[in-house]
């Protein structure tokens, strides 16, 4: 209990710092802004909108205010998304896929406004309680981390690729893992971390220091981005916005437990490692349709199956922060960009984090919040006029924004190279239907993964039995196994007839 | 037209011609830019906007601090640097860590190229885990010899400055560790508080908040002077073993450089200004708020530091089999 007060004063500490400092407005409105622009473009996303601070802002200003920036901008672009998927019928971003199934119905039977008032709420709530989440949680797990040593950190490290990879990929779930296993193999490229030899340099000294993170986020997440909307032009018909955005405060405390219950389950899938807000939504839609008593009408107009995936989208937020901050291991691909921020900070995420960055993380994550709570009440038609805006016209300029944050991050023209190189890359692995996010995370994790699992093998002079000997390692061990042998389609035919029998 | 911009081009040619001229002596007249060759918030990067920030009061103009990090060794700065004209208007931050850019095939340059500042540096320790069974570097040591090359340490990458002190003690007091890299000094402590190696060799500067948060044990201080830190008294190992002052103490050498072949003008004012900020109260502040010790060396004193550094990371990186180029074809002598 003690704990928790301690906390809870820290964090206050942090929050009145942030609240007296003016310059804090500034790049908070401005990124937050900036970040529901971002979300309502179809074709822009929450994870692009990161990346591209990350290279304007990333060693350019000190971190605590790019952190500002970038949270900002997570926080607006996440909920952003929901304008396009209520007015448009297309979501704005992947995030906001689930939030089309209702939003757009009720659009068109002329509750607009009173759903996107009902979602600006929701997107609120959702992020203070995955915040609330993070504040707890990480100071739970920190103390557990400390006894986190190289085995554990190599099995999940490779947890976090290959559910990644099972969970982004749209069809076919060995196509994320084989996108994980290219990301891994990007990050065996530079300065060997335990024997100080070059690997894959082929000489060239530019490559000794690595796939760099900045320029393989932009190539990975950018370039397809920009290559598809400019392909397929999205020309939907707009609704009218009609009602008043206001919430109706009776209607917001009768939705409380889905909004509640909505909460807790984006932040817990936010916490997994690699899966993101759009997987969030989804599953708390699907709990949602079998759990509400408003169930049967999930998809033809239901507030409550709008308010799940909503809700679950901005809390997945918080839970994404929380293995970031502890492990270092990104939970979402926003916040893998966010990770790239804190690497060309020279701060490392992990259990001797300077604690005043997690309560800082937290104060701005609230303030954040406030800030898209009246921004989306007030100025929300304003965004409506931004969603007019043809793609044909910002998408270009999100391209030059694009290459800009790549070149000035390292200052290099090898960074353009590289990010044309993996943009072309990933592009037609889009086209192949690999998904993109586990690549990403295989090359921030696959550093992690190729020092730890070799130093534990140093340690124990090559005996593999580090990895079953220790509690944490066999659970997580377990785990990563019962991953992959749940692909397997033999195995999985057994445990269907097994639980046939048993039922 | 045209003969407008040729005139106007003209006239500038003569401007330019006449501001050089009559500022020439007068160096400084427009800001200079320091390049730090390590990333944003690091040591390197700190100590540097610190100094610089001070050496601004002293001179009539501004300096700008950026970062130009990667290559080996940090050698993507270094060579930028070198790149720019010798005039002083581009100086280079840098640490001991530089002096192995050649042989690992950064750059092709002694370290000589460079006419170095040394603001300071912290210095090394070695540390176990707050629950070790070691509770001085004699229990360690005699661990180390009754089982050679079983005891894991931690210390950052292969010919590192803490590596090198590693090795120093080993020799020193002839023990043998199994020696675990680790990138950087703080996954290192990390791996020392979980308890995946039984000690820890990084700076005192890295180590303090954990020594007075009780998670790291302090064994012995690395320098010829005991320290006193979080209430505890560190004694210097130098008081434990004899003969160590033959390997060390190996210190780290933190701050910025200037090309070797400016001017007299240029090296006498940038001297100028760094004595007087040394010599200041916020500097010294700073070094005792963050574990510290002033340095205040530069020119041909600060180049023999660096040439002994150089010399014993180059041979001790051959030793292990991490060069690229033989110190000799550099003209790197052995130690």
């Amino acid at each position: 209990m003690e704990f928790v007060f301690s906390q809870l004063s820290g964090f206050g500490e942090a929050f009145v710092a942030l609240v007296v400092d003016p310059l804090t407005y500034v790049y908070l409105i401005t990124s937050v802004f900036l970040g529901i622009t971002f979300g309502a473009l179809p074709g822009l996303t929450a994870t692009l909108a990161v990346t591209i601070l990350t290279g304007f802002f990333g060693n350019k200003i000190p971190l605590d205010y790019s952190l500002i920036a970038l949270l900002g901008a997570y926080v607006g672009a996440i909920y952003g998304g929901s304008y396009p998927s209520i007015l448009l019928n297309i979501p704005g971003t992947a995030a906001s896929a689930a939030t089309a199934m209702d939003g757009y119905p009720l659009a068109r039977s002329g509750r607009g406004g009173e759903a996107l008032g009902l979602t600006t709420t929701a997107s609120f709530i959702g992020t203070l309680i995955g915040t609330v989440a993070l504040l707890i949680f990480v100071w739970v797990l920190l103390l557990i981390s400390k006894n986190i040593a190289s085995p554990e950190k190599a099995l999940l490290a490779l947890f976090g690729i290959l559910l990644s990879g099972t969970l982004m990929s749209e069809d076919l779930v060995i196509k994320g893992w084989i996108a994980g296993l290219i990301g891994l193999a990007m990050a065996m490229v530079g300065m060997d971390p335990l024997l100080s030899e070059p690997r894959y340099t082929f000489g060239w000294s530019y490559m000794l220091s690595g796939f760099q993170v900045v320029p393989v986020l932009m190539g990975a997440f950018a370039v397809p981005q920009i290559i598809e909307g400019l392909r397929h032009v999205e020309a939907a018909k707009m609704l009218k916005l009609q009602g008043r955005i206001l919430p109706n405060m009776i209607a917001i405390r009768r939705h409380m437990p889905t909004i509640t219950r909505s909460g807790v389950i984006g932040t817990g899938v936010g916490a997994l490692p690699g899966v993101g807000e759009d997987v969030a939504g989804w599953v708390s839609y699907g709990v949602g349709k079998s759990v509400s008593k408003d169930g049967k009408n999930f998809g033809k107009g239901s507030i409550e199956g709008l308010l799940s995936s909503e809700t679950a989208n901005n809390a997945c937020i918080g839970g994404a922060l929380i293995p970031l901050l502890v492990l270092g291991i990104p939970g979402s691909p926003p916040a893998a960009a966010l990770m790239g921020a804190f690497k060309i900070n020279n701060v490392i995420p992990g259990p001797t984090i300077d604690p005043e960055i997690i309560l800082r993380v937290v104060a701005i994550m609230v303030l954040a919040s406030f800030t898209m709570f009246v921004l989306g009440l007030f100025t929300a038609r304003v965004f409506i006029h931004i969603l007019r805006i043809p793609q044909t016209v910002f998408l270009p300029v999100v391209m030059v924004l694009t290459t800009i944050g790549s070149f000035s991050v390292g200052g290099g023209i090898n960074d353009l190279y590289l990010m044309l190189g993996v943009g072309f890359v990933a592009y037609f692995m889009t086209l192949l239907k690999y998904p993109i996010a586990p690549l990403v995370i295989g090359v921030i994790l696959g550093g992690l993964f190729d020092e730890t699992f070799r130093r534990s093998l140093l340690i124990s002079d090559g005996d593999l039995s580090v990895f079953v000997s220790r509690p944490g390692a066999a659970i997580l061990l377990t785990l990563n196994v019962t991953l992959i042998l749940a692909q397997v389609p033999a195995v999985r035919r057994t445990f269907q007839a097994l639980k046939q029998r048993v039922i | 037209m045209k003969f407008g911009i040729a005139k106007l081009a003209g006239a500038a040619v003569v401007i330019t011609g006449l501001a050089t001229s009559a500022f020439a002596q007068e160096y400084p007249y427009r800001d200079i830019t320091t390049a730090v060759v390590w990333g944003a918030g690091g040591g390197t990067d700190s100590i540097n906007r610190m100094i610089m920030a001070e050496m601004e009061k002293h001179l009539p103009v501004s300096i700008n601090v950026t970062n130009q990090t990667g290559g080996v060794a940090g050698s993507n700065g270094m060579v930028y640097v070198m790149n720019q004209p010798d005039d002083g208007y581009t100086l280079v931050g840098l640490s001991e860590s530089n002096v192995t850019a050649a042989v690992q095939g950064g750059w092709d340059k002694k370290f000589d190229y460079w006419y170095p500042f040394i603001v300071g540096g912290s210095p090394d320790l070695i540390s176990v885990p707050a629950n070790s069974p070691y509770n001085s570097l004699q229990d360690l040591v005699d661990a180390a010899k009754a089982a050679p090359g079983t005891i894991p340490a931690a210390a950052s990458g292969a010919g590192s400055i803490h590596h090198l002190n590693l090795l120093a003690i080993q020799n020193g007091a002839g023990a043998e560790f199994k020696f675990i890299p680790y990138k950087g000094s703080a996954p290192g402590q990390e791996a020392a508080i979980a308890g995946e190696v039984a000690l820890v060799v990084t700076s005192l500067a890295e180590q303090a908040a954990l020594i007075e948060g009780g998670m790291l044990k302090p064994l012995a201080m690395l320098t010829p002077d005991a320290v006193e830190i979080g209430g505890n008294a560190v004694p210097s190992a130098f008081s434990i073993y004899d003969g160590l002052d033959k390997y060390l103490p190996l210190k780290q050498a933190i701050g910025f450089a200037v090309h070797n072949s400016a001017s007299d003008d240029v090296k006498a004012a940038l001297g100028g200004a760094f004595e007087k900020a040394i010599a200041s109260d916020i500097v010294a502040e700073w070094a005792t708020a963050n574990n510290y010790d002033v340095g205040g060396q530069y020119g041909v004193e600060a180049q023999a530091l660096f040439a002994t550094l150089e010399s014993t990371f180059a041979y001790t990186l051959k030793e292990l089999g991490a060069t690229t180029v033989d110190p000799i074809s550099l003209g790197i002598e052995k130690p």
